[in-house]
C-alpha cells in the first residue's frame, strides 16, 4: 500500500484540506436550505406581480438549494481549488477516496468508485421505496370506481410523481450500483477514469430529490411524467419542481455518461481486447452511449418549458407562434432511447450472469453484441410511434412503424443468446438464475404486446390506453427491474461481502413475480375493454379487471418488502462470503472480500475471455456457505448453542 | 453433427435426441395453447367492432397474437425444459461444466431469418391495413363533423347540416364520417373506442380522422391524453342511428337553436 | 433451520412498510379535505315534463375572491382566486326537478367556445337572469358557466350547461356589501337516477396558459362534485 505522502505534488502548493475533511450530507442539506431560503426571500422581494412571478420565486429557490447543497458537500472544492492554482495532496486524495473513514465515507463526497456504487444503491432503494409507496396509493384508488380515496388533483400529482421517481429509479438501478461498483473491477482498473466526477454525478440526483418531492407542497403536476405541454404550461408551481429535477438529473446523466465510457474505452487492463471484454460492460456503454444524445433533448424541452413558464415564452404555445408538438417530439426523442437506457445493461447483467449459472460459455458473443449495438442504432429512429395519433406527420407513421417493427430482429438476438446460453448447460437454479427465468417471460409478452402497438391501425384504438401502461411495465420492469434484481443478487456477496439471504430472497421473487403478472394482465384487459391511462376513476364495467389489479399490486408490494428485509438482514449479518461463491470467471471475483481499496494488488494481465466453461479445466468451488453450517457462529440469534456442526470456513 | 452425412440423416439423428424430441412436443402443444388464447381472448376483450376500422384492429390483434403464439411458445419450451432436463439438483454448486457451445452458425442465421420474416409479415399486414383505411377515410362525400375538445367537455357541430352543435355525437349508420379535431386549451384525445378511431385534439391546428359507422347503437367517446383535473370524466357518448332518425334529430336540435 | 424469530422480523419489516404506506395514504385522503356539503331542499311538488316530481331548491354564488366560498372569511391559501360559494360539494335528490340560483358577483369577458353562452340540458332549455327568459347570454360578457357533466357509463346521462353573464368591469359594491349588486340566474333540470357528476366552469377565469389553470383546474374554486342520491 502507498504510504501517506504529503508532499505536495508537481510542485503545486496543497489545498487547504480541513474545510474538505468537515463537509458531509448534513452539511450540504444545510448549505442548500440556507441559501435557498436566501434566493427565496430576495426574489420575492424582486418577483414581479403577474402570472410569471410564483414560477420564477420557485426556480429560482430550486436553483439555490442546488447550488448550495453542491457546494455544502464540497463538489466546487476541485474547481475552487484550481482556480486558486491548487491541487490536491495525495493525502487529500486518499482522504477524499474514503481510506480508513469507516461508515463515515458513505456520508461525504467520495471518489472510491465502490463507495459510489453502495451510495447509487442506497439512492435506488429510495426511490423505489417512494415510487412503490405512490403505486400502493394509485392502486388503492382504483380499487373500485368512485372510490374517493383521492382527489382528481392529488391522483394525477402521485401518477406524474410515481412516473418520474421510477423512470429516474430505473435508468440508475443497473449502471448507478453496478455500473460503477462493478465494472472498474470487471475491466481490471483501480478506480473510474474521472472519480471526481462519479461523486458528483451522485450527489446531483441526490440534491434533486428533494426537489421532485417538494412538487407535492406546491400544487403537484397535473401532466404525468411526461409533462406535456401545454399543459404543463398550465400547471401550478409543481411544475416547476418537475423541471427542475429534470435538468439536474440530466446533467448527471451526461456527467456519469462521460465517466463511464471513457474508463471502459481507456481503462481496461492489458490484453482485454474488445473481444474478451464481457458482455455486461457492452451493455454498460451502450446505455450511457444513448443517454448522451437523449437526455439533454429531455433537458432542452424543460428548459424551454421553465422559459414558457418563468418568461412568457411561447415555445409550446400555438397562438404565441409556439407549438405543442416540439415539446411532444423534444421528448419522445428522449423517450425512446430512454426505455433502452434502463432495459440494456439489465438484459446485459442477466446475459452475464446466465453464463455462471448455466456453467457455459454464453452463446454467440458477437451476437450478443450484434443485438446490444442493433437496438441501440434503432432506438434513436422510432421517437414518433409515440405520436401516431398526434396529427403531427401521419405520412410519417409508416416509416415510423417499420423502424420500430425492425427493432425486435436485435432484440430478437438477444433472446437467442440467453437461450443459447441455457441450451444443455448444468443449470444452477440459486436466485440470480430466476430472475433470468422470470425476465424470460415477462419480456416475451412486453416485446409481443409492444409489437401490437407498433401497428399504426391498433396504436389507434390502443393508444393512451391501461394497454400502453401494462406494455411498458411489462418491459421496464419485468424485464428492468426483474434484471437489476437479479444482478442485486449476483454481485451482493461482492459488494457486501455478504450473502443474500436466499429464502426470503425467493419469498420476495414469487410473490413480486406473481404478483406483478396478476396486476398487469388485468391492466391488458381493461385496456382492451377501453379504459384511458391517467383516469382516477373509470366504468363500472372495468371494475373487476381493475380490483384485480390491485389485489396484485398489494402483492409486489409486500414481495418488495421482503426484499427490503433480506437486503437489510444480510447486509448486517448475513453470512460471510467467500470471494468467489458462484464459480464465476469474470476478473471482479478475484479480489478478495472486503475489496481493498485499490482493488488489485497488481493489475491483472488479461488472455481469454470469461467465459472459457467448459473450456478449461473446471475447478470445483465451494460455493456460498450453507446456512445450516454457520448458525453456531450467528451471534445474537437463538441457535443450537450445542451444535458441533462444522467451524466457520 | 458430422458436416458429411447427408441432411436426412442428420436430421434424424437430432430428432433422436431425447431433449429434442421433448422440447419440440411442449412447443408444439404450448403452441396450441397459445393459438387458442389469440383466437378468443383479445377480441373477446375489444367487444364487437362498430365499424370496419375496428373489424380490421380486431383482426390484427388476432393474426399477431397467433403468429406470437410459436414464438411464445418456442421460448417457453426451451425455458421450462431446461428447468427439468439441464437443471444442477440441489443447492450445492454444479460438479462440472456444460459442454463449450460458442456458438451455432446454422441456429442463429435460422433464429435471425425466421425473426426478420415474422417482422416482414407484420410491417406488410400493418401497411396493408393502413393503405385500406386511408382509401376508406378519405371518400369524398364524407359528412362533416367538427370536434373541439376542451377542458374538460366534448362538443360537436355539423357545419354540413345548419351547424348544429352537441355535446352527444349522433351520426348516421353506414355513411362515411370525417372529424375535423381541435382543442381550445390543452392536448386532448378524441377517442370513439368500439369504432377504434382516435385523433389528438391540438390547440391551434385541426387534425383529422375518419370512419364509417356501420353498427347501430350507443358507443363510448373518451379523451385519450391527460388533459388535467377532470380528464377521466371527459366522456360522452356516440349514437349510431338510422338516416332517417339522424335527420329527425337535426332537425330538432335546429328548432331548438332558433 | 431457521428459527422462528427470522419470520418474525421480516413481518415486523413487512408491516412496517404496510404500516408507512397506510399512514400516507391517511394523511392524503384527510388533507384533501372535502367541503362541507350542501343539499338541496325539497319544498313540494312540480309538474314536470316526465310528470310530477319533488321540487328540491339550491342556492350558489360565484365571487371574484375565495373570501365567501368555503375557504373561511381569511380566502384560504389563494385568496385572490373565484371560487364558488357556498361549497363546491353539491348533492341534489333523484328523480327531482331542481332549480339552482346562482348569484353572480364577478365579471367576466368573452368566452372560448360560444357553445358554453347558450343553455343546454334545463327544463325548456330556457334560464332566467334577473327575471328575464332566455337562452343564451352575449358570449363577450360571460362571467362564469355552471357546467355539469359525468361518465356516462356508469349512471343515467345529465349534462346541463348554463351561463353567466359577467358585471361590468367598472361595477361598484353595493352599499353594506364587498361586492356590486349581482346578476342573479335561475334555471331548472330534472334529475335521473342516482349517479356521481362533476361540475365545473367553462369560462376562462383562472391562471395560466389559456387562464383555465388556478381557479379552474383546482376543486373547490371553479369545480367541484354534484352527487344526485
Amino acid at each position: 500500500m502507498s504510504t501517506l505522502n504529503t508532499e505536495p505534488l508537481l510542485g503545486i502548493p496543497a489545498a487547504g484540506g480541513g474545510l474538505m475533511r468537515r463537509l458531509n450530507v448534513v452539511t450540504a442539506a444545510g448549505g442548500g436550505l440556507v441559501l435557498a431560503l436566501v434566493g427565496w426571500a430576495i426574489a420575492r422581494h424582486f418577483m414581479l406581480a403577474d402570472d410569471f412571478g410564483p414560477d420564477q420565486v420557485t426556480v429560482i429557490t430550486m436553483v439555490c438549494w442546488a447550488v448550495g447543497f453542491m457546494a455544502g458537500i464540497g463538489a466546487f472544492n476541485g474547481p475552487i481549488g484550481w482556480l486558486r492554482g491548487r491541487d490536491l495532496t495525495s493525502e487529500d486524495e486518499l482522504f477524499l477516496a474514503g481510506k480508513d473513514q469507516g461508515i463515515r465515507r458513505y456520508f461525504r463526497f467520495t471518489t472510491d468508485h465502490k463507495v459510489v456504487g453502495i451510495q447509487y444503491l442506497v439512492l435506488t432503494m429510495v426511490l423505489f421505496g417512494v415510487g412503490g409507496a405512490m403505486a400502493m396509493l394509485i392502486r388503492t384508488n382504483l380499487i373500485s370506481p368512485n372510490s374517493n380515496f383521492l382527489s382528481p388533483q392529488q391522483y394525477n400529482a402521485i401518477v406524474g410523481l410515481h412516473g418520474l421517481i421510477m423512470v429516474i429509479a430505473t435508468i440508475i438501478m443497473v449502471t448507478g450500483p453496478f455500473g460503477n461498483f462493478i465494472m472498474p473491477l470487471m475491466i481490471g482498473a483501480r478506480d473510474m477514469a474521472f472519480p471526481r466526477l462519479n461523486a458528483l454525478s451522485l450527489w446531483m440526483i441526490v440534491a434533486a430529490v428533494p426537489i421532485l418531492l417538494s412538487a407535492t407542497f406546491l400544487g403537484g403536476i397535473p401532466t404525468g411524467w411526461s409533462g406535456y405541454a401545454p399543459l404543463a404550461d398550465q400547471a401550478p408551481p409543481g411544475m416547476d419542481a418537475f423541471l427542475m429535477t429534470i435538468i439536474i438529473f440530466a446533467i448527471s446523466s451526461a456527467v456519469a455518461g462521460a465517466n463511464i465510457t471513457t474508463t471502459v474505452l481507456t481503462m481496461r487492463a492489458r490484453g482485454m481486447t474488445w473481444n474478451r471484454t464481457p458482455i455486461f460492460i457492452y451493455g454498460v456503454v451502450a446505455s450511457v452511449g444513448l443517454a448522451i444524445p437523449a437526455f439533454p433533448m429531455f433537458m432542452a424541452s424543460q428548459v424551454l418549458l421553465g422559459l414558457d413558464r418563468t418568461m412568457g415564452a411561447r415555445f409550446y404555445i400555438a397562438s404565441g407562434g409556439g407549438s405543442p408538438w416540439l415539446y411532444a417530439n423534444l421528448f419522445w426523442l428522449m423517450g425512446h432511447p430512454e426505455v433502452y437506457v434502463i432495459l440494456i445493461p439489465a438484459i446485459a447483467a442477466l446475459m452475464e450472469l446466465t453464463a455462471v449459472f448455466s456453467r457455459k460459455p454464453l452463446f454467440s458473443f458477437n451476437t450478443a453484441v450484434l443485438g446490444i449495438v442493433g437496438i441501440s442504432v434503432l432506438s434513436v429512429m422510432v421517437w414518433a410511434h409515440h405520436m401516431y395519433v398526434s396529427g403531427w406527420a401521419p405520412n410519417l407513421n409508416g416509416a415510423f412503424m417499420l423502424t420500430t417493427e425492425m427493432i425486435s430482429i436485435p432484440t430478437g438476438m438477444l433472446f437467442l443468446v440467453i437461450l443459447g446460453t441455457i441450451w444443455r448447460g448444468r443449470i444452477w437454479t440459486r436466485l440470480p438464475m430466476m430472475s433470468t427465468y422470470a425476465m424470460l417471460w415477462n419480456f416475451i409478452i412486453g416485446g409481443i404486446t409492444g409489437l401490437y402497438l407498433s401497428d399504426v391501425p391498433v396504436d389507434y384504438a390502443l393508444h393512451g390506453s391501461m394497454f400502453v401502461t401494462a406494455h411498458f411495465h411489462y418491459t421496464l420492469m419485468g424485464a428492468g427491474l426483474t434484471g437489476a434484481i437479479g444482478a442485486l443478487a449476483y454481485w451482493f456477496p461482492k459488494m457486501t461481502g455478504r450473502m443474500l439471504d436466499e429464502r426470503f430472497g425467493f419469498i420476495s421473487f414469487w410473490l413480486v413475480q406473481i404478483g406483478f403478472n396478476v396486476t398487469f394482465m388485468g391492466m391488458f384487459a381493461v385496456g382492451l375493454a377501453g379504459q384511458p391511462r391517467r383516469v382516477y376513476t373509470y366504468d363500472n364495467l372495468l371494475a373487476t379487471g381493475n380490483f384485480v389489479s390491485t389485489m396484485g399490486a398489494y402483492a409486489i408490494g409486500i414481495g418488495m418488502l421482503f426484499l427490503l428485509y433480506a437486503v437489510f438482514s444480510s447486509w448486517r449479518h448475513g453470512e460471510l462470503a467467500p470471494s468467489n461463491p458462484w464459480g464465476s470467471k469474470t476478473l471482479e471475483w478475484t479480489v478478495p472480500n472486503p475489496v481493498p481499496l485499490e482493488n488489485f494488488e497488481v493489475l491483472p494481465v488479461v488472455t481469454s475471455d470469461a467465459y472459457g466453461y467448459g473450456e478449461e479445466p473446471f475447478e470445483p468451488f465451494e460455493g456460498p456457505p450453507r446456512p445450516d453450517k454457520l448458525e453456531p457462529a450467528h451471534v445474537g440469534s437463538s441457535a443450537d448453542e450445542d451444535s458441533t456442526e462444522g467451524a466457520r470456513p | 453433427m458430422s458436416e458429411t452425412e447427408p441432411v436426412t440423416v442428420q436430421i434424424r439423428t437430432w430428432w433422436q435426441r431425447v431433449e429434442i424430441k421433448r422440447i419440440v412436443w411442449t412447443w408444439l402443444g404450448l403452441t396450441v395453447l397459445l393459438t387458442i388464447f389469440a383466437l378468443t381472448v383479445p377480441t373477446r376483450l375489444m367487444g364487437p367492432p362498430a365499424s370496419p376500422t375496428m373489424r380490421a384492429v380486431e383482426s390484427t390483434m388476432t393474426v399477431f397474437s397467433v403468429a406470437a403464439s410459436a414464438v411464445m411458445a418456442l421460448v417457453l419450451a426451451i425455458a421450462v425444459y431446461s428447468l427439468i432436463g439441464w437443471r444442477s439438483r440441489g443447492s450445492e454448486p454444479p460438479i462440472g461444466d456444460g459442454p463449450p457451445i460458442r456458438g451455432n452458425g446454422r441456429v442463429t442465421v435460422a433464429w435471425i431469418a425466421v425473426s426478420t420474416g415474422l417482422t416482414m409479415f407484420a410491417l406488410i399486414w400493418g401497411l396493408g391495413e393502413m393503405q385500406s383505411l386511408s382509401a376508406d377515410a378519405s371518400t369524398p362525400n364524407a359528412m362533416v363533423v367538427n370536434v373541439t375538445g376542451q377542458q374538460w367537455v366534448w362538443t360537436f357541430s355539423y357545419p354540413q347540416n345548419g351547424n348544429v352543435e352537441s355535446e352527444q355525437l349522433y351520426l348516421p349508420v353506414n355513411r362515411p364520417v370525417v372529424f375535423h379535431v381541435t382543442s381550445k386549451d390543452v392536448i386532448h384525445s378524441f377517442w370513439v373506442v368500439q369504432m377504434g378511431i382516435k385523433i389528438d385534439a391540438n390547440p391551434g391546428e385541426v387534425t383529422k380522422t375518419g370512419v364509417v359507422p356501420d353498427r347501430l347503437g350507443t358507443f363510448d367517446v373518451r379523451c385519450a391524453e391527460l388533459c388535467g383535473l377532470l380528464h377521466a370524466h371527459m366522456e360522452t357518448q356516440a349514437h349510431v342511428v338510422s338516416s332517417s332518425n339522424f335527420a329527425a334529430w337535426i332537425t330538432a336540435q335546429e328548432r331548438r337553436a332558433s | 433451520m431457521p428459527t422462528i424469530g427470522v419470520y418474525l422480523r421480516a413481518s415486523g419489516v413487512v408491516a412496517a412498510g404496510v404500516l408507512v404506506v397506510v399512514l400516507a395514504g391517511t394523511a392524503l385522503a384527510r388533507a384533501g379535505t372535502t367541503p362541507g356539503l350542501l343539499s338541496a331542499t325539497i319544498k313540494g311538488t312540480a309538474q314536470t315534463p316526465v310528470g310530477v316530481l319533488p321540487h328540491a331548491f339550491m342556492e350558489l354564488a360565484t365571487y371574484p375572491d375565495s373570501l365567501a366560498g368555503e375557504h373561511g372569511p381569511g380566502g384560504g391559501s389563494q385568496p385572490d382566486w373565484v371560487s364558488y360559494g357556498p361549497t363546491t360539494n353539491l348533492s341534489v335528490p333523484a328523480h327531482a326537478l331542481v332549480t339552482i340560483t346562482i348569484k353572480q358577483y364577478d365579471s367576466g369577458g368573452t368566452i372560448t367556445n360560444p357553445y358554453f353562452a347558450t343553455v343546454h340540458g334545463t327544463v325548456d332549455g330556457t334560464e332566467t337572469v334577473n327575471g328575464k327568459t332566455v337562452t343564451d347570454v352575449n358570449s363577450d360578457a360571460v362571467g362564469h358557466t355552471f357546467t355539469v357533466h359525468a361518465l356516462p357509463t356508469n349512471q343515467d346521462p345529465l349534462f346541463v350547461s348554463v351561463p353567466l353573464p359577467a358585471l361590468p368591469d367598472n361595477a361598484k359594491p353595493a352599499p353594506g356589501s364587498n361586492y356590486p349588486n349581482p346578476n342573479v340566474v335561475t334555471f331548472s333540470f330534472v334529475t335521473a337516477g342516482p349517479g356521481n357528476y362533476v361540475w365545473n366552469c367553462e369560462y376562462p377565469c383562472g391562471d395560466g396558459y389559456v387562464d383555465f389553470g388556478g381557479a379552474m383546474s383546482t376543486r373547490g374554486y371553479m369545480s367541484g362534485t354534484l352527487t344526485v342520491a
